[in-house]
């Protein structure tokens, strides 16, 4: 080998720059990923005779570079982890992704952020109505629907009551739950293109 | 010689064909054998021009294995490193025999219907 040192720091900044673009992944699978890399650049240096950086660079970029070939494990990685999780943040994420790459993804993403505000604003006017009973309410009026939560109209009326407090402690995280059930199931569809590198 | 339309606009298209055909190569490649990554490039390169860049394989591999289609385990190598060994699951070879038996299909269709336009550019 020509300059062993040298090369061993080419294979080494390449290795390093595909995490941090893995970043997302969680660490064990990176270093399963960057094992595997390691030993496709190793053998195939350990084939090539005596190694010349030249003979490096070709056999890196035969591999593709690190920006090339993260994206391939990201997009599908993140989404095949949303599929399996009860988190909505790790859902949400998964469809985050998917919204990138497609307009079906960012509509479901868009209905998630709905879905997820929602629940969260009906628990907290349930937590919160115990506290203020005469400020919170689920207010009909001239001016409005339905509006859960406080009210500027003084003519509004409050149709729920203290049922304000069952109906928003146990509707808002059922929400929530229907919410990352429902993208968990649509996800199952995502039909992920990866970026144009065959 | 094959007309060479890698530098055409049709490279995107080409791009797709390969693309569409990987899951399937690669499934086959793991037919007779249990084989570490480098091992099916080697395959894919003998057998077909349908890898352009050699990283794309280990995405792919791993998308497989989370769908259950083969699974793989690190084997300890004379070389000095360890190797990653895949090999076809169960429903993995189910896969790839329905997949082959729609790609012939496919093949004998399109074949038919280019057969014209091949046997005009020979003349």
């Amino acid at each position: 080998m020509s300059h062993p040192e040298k090369l061993q720091q080419k294979i080494d900044s390449y290795l390093m720059q595909l995490r941090r673009s893995l970043g997302e992944l969680p660490p064990d699978e990176v270093s399963e990923i960057l094992k595997e890399i390691r030993g496709h650049i190793l053998e195939r240096a350990e084939a090539s005779g005596e190694l010349t950086e030249e003979r490096l660079v070709t056999i890196l970029k035969a591999l593709g570079s690190p920006e090339q070939i993260a994206p391939l494990y990201q997009a599908d990685a993140l989404v095949a982890r949303a599929r399996s999780s009860l988190s909505p943040r790790v859902v949400m994420r998964g469809i985050h992704r998917w919204s990138t790459l497609s307009i079906w993804g960012f509509v479901l993403f868009v209905l998630g952020i709905v879905g997820y505000a929602t629940g969260a604003a009906l628990t907290l006017s349930g937590v919160l109505k115990i506290f203020a009973p005469s400020q919170i309410g689920a207010w009909v009026g001239p001016h409005e629907i339905l509006n859960i939560g406080v009210t500027s109209d003084p003519a509004a009326r409050d149709v729920l009551g203290w049922w304000l407090v069952p109906v928003g402690l146990i509707g808002g995280p059922a929400l929530i739950i229907a919410t990352t059930r429902a993208l968990r199931w649509t996800l199952r569809f995502a039909r992920i293109r990866r970026p144009a590198t065959a | 010689m094959a007309p060479n339309v890698a530098s055409s606009p049709n490279e995107n298209w080409e791009t797709q064909i390969r693309k569409g055909w990987l899951d399937l190569v690669i499934l086959a490649s793991l037919w007779k054998e249990k084989l570490y990554g480098l091992d099916i490039i080697r395959r894919l390169e003998a057998h077909s021009e349908l890898l352009l860049s050699e990283g794309t394989i280990y995405p792919i591999l791993g998308r497989l294995k989370r769908d259950g289609f083969v699974d793989a385990e690190w084997v300890e190598s004379d070389a000095g490193h360890p190797r990653k060994y895949y090999w076809l699951t169960p429903s993995g070879r189910c896969r790839t025999a329905a997949m082959a038996w729609h790609a012939s299909t496919f093949l004998a269709r399109i074949d038919s219907l280019i057969e014209p336009i091949l046997a005009k550019e020979e003349r």
